[in-house]
C-alpha cells in the first residue's frame, strides 16, 4: 500500500515540479522550431517530391510535416496545462495562509533579526512617538494603512503591522489561469466552429463555405450576396483598399447589408466574414483543337469545371482550374483530358504565351477566348471559443504587468518606553514579495523621515 | 530638414555614444562616460524628431500612416527604443558604464536601415491589411520587448565577463573596473528580462488580435508567429529557472543570450532564411 502511495507522490511531485515546467518550456521551443524548418500541412506524396523516400517517409512518420496539430505537439502542451493546474494545486494553499491575517506574536528583539530593520531612539514621549509613528507609516503606505495593535495593559509596547497589496500575492495565480484560459478558449475554436473560404462572384449569392481542413464543404444557415466588389490602388501600383457590398439573406429576406474591407468584418450569428482578397475568375473559355496528324482544328467552348465532349469523339475535355499567374508565365487553364468517363491525362495550358506544351493528349491546344469576372475572396470563420480568448489574453496582459510591479510589503512597528533614559525606542523591521530595491528605499524613506521628526521635541504634529 | 537628414545624422551619433561609452569604460575615466550619456541623449532627441517627421512627411504625400510599417521604419524605431530603455534605466540605477552595448545596438541598428541595400526607405502607402491600430500596437510593444532584450543581452555578456574577476574591482581590470558587482548585473539583467517578457506578450497578443481582423485567425504557425512563441517560451523558461537550484547564475545569463539569439532570429532570420523554404509549401 505505501509503496504504490509512494509511487503515486512521485508522479505527482514530478507533475507539480518546476523542473518538468523548464523541460517542458525547452521542449515546445525545439518541437514549434522543427516546423519552421520543414514545410508544414503537406502531403506524404508531396513529401516524397522533395525529400528521398526514406525521410519523407520518415518525415510523416513523426508527423513532422503536420507537427502543430500532431498528437504528440497537443501531448505536450496538455503536459504543460497539467503541470500548471498541479503547480497551482500545490502552491496555492501556501498563498493562502500566508494572505490570511495570522500574526505571531513578535517583540523588538524578534524584529531586530529581520533583513531589513532598524531602530531609532525617540526624543518623545510614548504616545507622542506612537501617533507619530502611525501618521508616517500610514503615509508611507498610502490609503492601505492598517494598524492592528495587540492588546496591552498600560503603557507598554505597542507592537503592530502594516501592510499593503495582499492581493500581488494572487496575480501569479492568475497569470498561469489565463495561460489555460487561452488554450481552453482555442480547443474550443478548433473543436467546436470551422474554417474556411467563400468566393463570391459579383451579384452571386451562397450559403456554402469550403472548409479548409479536410476540403469539404459547410452549409450556412443563411446565405451571403456580393452586389459589388471594388478594389482601388495607389499611384505606386500597391493595393489600396478591397472592398465588398455584402448583403445576408435569411429565409428570402435580406436581413444585414454591409460593406466589409479588410479589418473590418462583418459577423452574423456568430459566423465572421473576413475580406481576404479577391480574384479573377474564369466564367468559361474558347479553345481551338488541333490534331497535329491531319491539319483538322476543332473549336470549343468550355464553360468553367464543366466537362464537354469533344465533337465527333467519345473523349471529353474540363478545366478544372484557372490561374491568372502560374510561375510568372501569366494566365493559364488546367485542361483535363477524360476517357469514358475517367481522367486520362490532365495538362497546364498557357493563355496568353505561344508555348509547345499547349497540348493535351494528341492534340495542339490554343487558348482563343477568356470570359472572365472579378470575385471578392472571403474567409470564413465560426469560433465559439474566441471570447475566452480574448479574455484569457486581457487578463494575461493585466496579470503579467500586476505580477511583476506589484508586491505584498509588510511592516512591523514596535515601540517601548526606555523608563532608564527616559526615551521611547522604536524598531522597524520590513519585508517585501519582490522589488526588494524599491521597497528598500521606501523603508529608508520612512527611517530617516521618522528619525527627523522623532528627535525634535517641538516638532508639531 | 527632412528625416532622413535627421535619421542620418542620429546614425553618427549612436557611434559617437558607443565610442564615448567604450573609452570611458576602458580607461576608466567616468567624464567620458557622462559624454556618453549627454550624446544618447542628443541622438535620441534628434531621432525622435526624425521619426516625427516621417510621419508628417507621409502625409505630406498624400498616405499618411505611422512610421512603423517596414522593415527599415522597425529598424529606426528598434534602435530608438534599445537607446530610451537604456537612458531610462540608467537614470534609474546611476550606472554609467552599461552603456556600450545599448549604444552599439542602437548604432548597428540605425547603420543596417541606413546603409543596407536590403532595406528600402522610401514612405509607401499602407496595403489594405496594414491599416489597422492593432497593428500600430503590436509594432510598437514587440518592438520594446526585443529592445529590453537586447540591453538584457549586454548586461548578460557583461555579467559573464564580470565573474570572471574577483570580487573587488582591480584597478588594472580595464574594462571591468568601473562595472557593478557582478550580483547586481544579475538583477538587472533580470529586471530587463521581466520588462521584455511583458512587452513581448502584449506584443504577441496584439499581433493575434491583429491577424484575427484582417485573416480571421489569431493563430496560424506562421513562421514568424511561431518564432516570437519560441523567444517567449525560452524567456518564459528563464523567468522559471532562476527559482531553481543551480540556476541562477551563469546559466540564465546564458539563456538571456540564447534567447535573444531567438529574438534576432523572429526579426531577420524569418524573412532571410525562412522564406525561401516555404516557397514551394503553397
Amino acid at each position: 500500500m505505501s509503496q504504490e502511495k509512494s509511487a503515486l507522490g512521485a508522479v505527482l511531485g514530478w507533475l507539480s515540479s518546476l523542473k518538468l515546467t523548464l523541460v517542458l518550456f525547452f521542449a515546445l521551443a525545439a518541437a514549434s522550431l522543427i516546423g519552421t524548418l520543414l514545410p508544414q500541412e503537406i502531403s506524404l506524396p508531396e513529401l516524397r517530391e522533395h525529400f528521398s523516400p526514406a525521410m519523407a517517409s520518415l518525415i510523416n512518420f513523426l508527423a513532422f510535416n503536420d507537427l502543430y496539430h500532431s498528437t504528440w505537439f497537443r501531448i505536450l502542451l496538455l503536459l504543460l496545462c497539467t503541470n500548471l493546474v498541479a503547480c497551482t494545486i500545490e502552491r496555492f494553499p501556501k498563498t493562502i495562509r500566508l494572505l490570511r491575517r495570522f500574526e505571531t506574536p513578535f517583540d523588538s528583539q524578534k524584529l531586530s533579526k529581520f533583513g531589513l530593520s532598524s531602530s531609532i531612539v525617540a526624543a518623545l514621549p510614548f504616545e507622542r512617538t506612537q501617533s507619530v509613528v502611525e501618521s508616517a507609516v500610514c503615509e508611507t503606505f498610502g490609503r492601505m494603512c492598517r494598524i492592528e495593535s495587540e492588546p496591552t495593559g498600560e503603557i507598554g509596547p505597542f507592537c503592530a503591522v502594516s501592510e499593503t497589496g495582499r492581493w500581488s500575492r494572487l496575480m501569479v495565480y492568475m497569470v498561469h489561469l489565463s495561460v489555460l484560459v487561452v488554450l481552453v478558449g482555442a480547443f474550443a475554436g478548433s473543436y467546436l466552429g470551422f474554417k474556411g473560404s467563400m468566393n463570391l462572384i459579383e451579384g452571386e449569392t451562397s450559403d456554402k463555405v469550403m472548409l479548409t481542413e479536410g476540403e469539404s464543404v459547410t452549409e450556412l444557415p443563411f446565405a451571403l450576396r456580393c452586389d459589388k466588389f471594388e478594389v482601388s490602388f495607389y499611384d505606386t501600383g500597391a493595393p489600396k483598399e478591397f472592398k465588398s457590398d455584402l448583403a445576408v439573406i435569411q429565409n428570402g429576406r435580406e436581413v444585414l447589408k454591409r460593406s466589409i474591407i479588410v479589418n473590418d468584418p462583418l459577423t452574423y450569428e456568430g459566423i465572421t466574414f473576413y475580406q481576404a482578397s479577391y480574384g479573377t475568375y474564369l466564367k468559361q473559355a474558347e479553345i481551338e483543337l488541333t490534331d497535329p496528324d491531319s491539319g483538322k482544328k476543332i473549336a470549343m467552348t468550355l464553360p468553367f469545371r464543366q466537362p464537354v465532349t469533344i465533337p465527333g469523339t467519345n473523349d471529353q475535355l474540363m478545366i478544372a482550374e484557372y490561374q491568372e499567374d502560374l510561375m510568372r508565365a501569366g494566365q493559364a487553364i488546367e485542361l483535363v483530358y477524360g476517357k469514358q468517363g475517367r481522367q486520362s491525362s490532365a495538362k497546364w495550358i498557357l493563355i496568353d504565351r505561344p508555348y509547345h506544351g499547349n497540348r493535351i493528349e494528341n492534340y495542339l491546344v490554343r487558348v482563343t477566348k477568356t470570359d472572365k469576372a472579378k470575385f471578392t475572396g472571403l474567409q470564413v470563420k465560426k469560433d465559439p471559443g474566441i471570447w475566452l480568448v480574448w479574455a484569457g489574453f486581457t487578463l494575461m496582459t493585466l496579470a503579467i504587468g500586476l505580477t511583476f510591479y506589484s508586491s505584498h510589503r509588510k511592516l512591523w512597528v514596535c515601540i517601548e518606553p526606555d523608563k532608564k533614559r527616559n526615551k521611547t525606542v522604536v524598531t522597524l523591521a520590513g519585508r517585501t514579495s519582490r522589488n526588494a530595491q524599491a521597497f528598500e528605499e521606501q523603508f529608508e524613506a520612512l527611517r530617516s523621515s521618522l528619525e527627523n521628526r522623532l528627535k525634535n521635541p517641538s516638532d508639531p504634529l | 530638414m527632412t528625416s532622413s537628414l535627421l535619421l542620418g545624422l542620429t546614425t553618427f551619433a549612436y557611434l559617437l555614444c558607443t565610442v564615448l561609452y567604450l573609452s570611458g569604460t576602458i580607461f576608466q575615466y567616468k567624464p567620458l562616460l557622462g559624454a556618453g550619456t549627454i550624446s544618447g541623449v542628443a541622438a535620441l532627441s534628434m531621432q525622435t524628431a526624425g521619426i516625427g517627421l516621417r510621419w508628417v512627411e507621409s502625409y505630406r504625400l498624400g498616405y499618411g500612416h505611422a512610421p512603423l510599417s517596414n522593415m527599415y521604419e522597425s529598424l529606426v524605431f528598434a534602435s530608438w527604443a534599445i537607446m530610451i530603455i537604456y537612458l531610462v534605466f540608467e537614470w534609474r540605477v546611476g550606472q554609467r558604464a552599461l552603456g556600450v552595448f545599448p549604444a552599439l545596438f542602437s548604432f548597428l541598428a540605425m547603420a543596417y536601415a541606413s546603409f543596407s541595400k536590403d532595406v528600402d526607405s522610401k514612405i509607401l502607402p499602407l496595403v489594405p491589411a496594414l491599416k489597422s491600430n492593432w497593428l500600430i500596437a503590436h509594432v510598437m510593444t514587440c518592438f520594446l520587448g526585443y529592445a529590453a532584450f537586447a540591453v538584457s543581452f549586454g548586461l548578460s555578456l557583461l555579467y559573464l565577463l564580470r565573474i570572471r574577476f574577483p570580487q573587488n574591482p582591480n584597478p588594472r581590470s580595464g574594462f571591468v573596473a568601473l562595472l557593478p558587482s557582478a550580483s547586481q548585473l544579475e538583477w538587472f539583467s533580470y529586471q530587463m528580462v521581466l520588462f521584455g517578457f511583458l512587452w513581448l506578450s502584449v506584443g504577441i497578443i496584439t499581433g493575434s488580435i491583429w491577424a484575427n481582423s484582417a485573416w480571421g485567425t489569431y493563430w496560424s504557425w506562421d513562421p514568424k508567429e511561431t518564432w516570437s512563441l519560441i523567444t517567449w517560451f525560452i524567456y518564459a523558461a528563464l523567468l522559471h529557472a532562476r527559482n531553481l537550484q543551480g540556476w541562477k547564475g551563469p546559466r540564465v545569463a546564458w539563456l538571456s543570450m540564447i534567447g535573444f539569439g531567438c529574438v534576432l532570429f523572429t526579426y531577420f532570420g524569418v524573412n532571410f532564411l525562412l522564406s525561401g523554404l516555404h516557397s514551394y509549401a503553397r
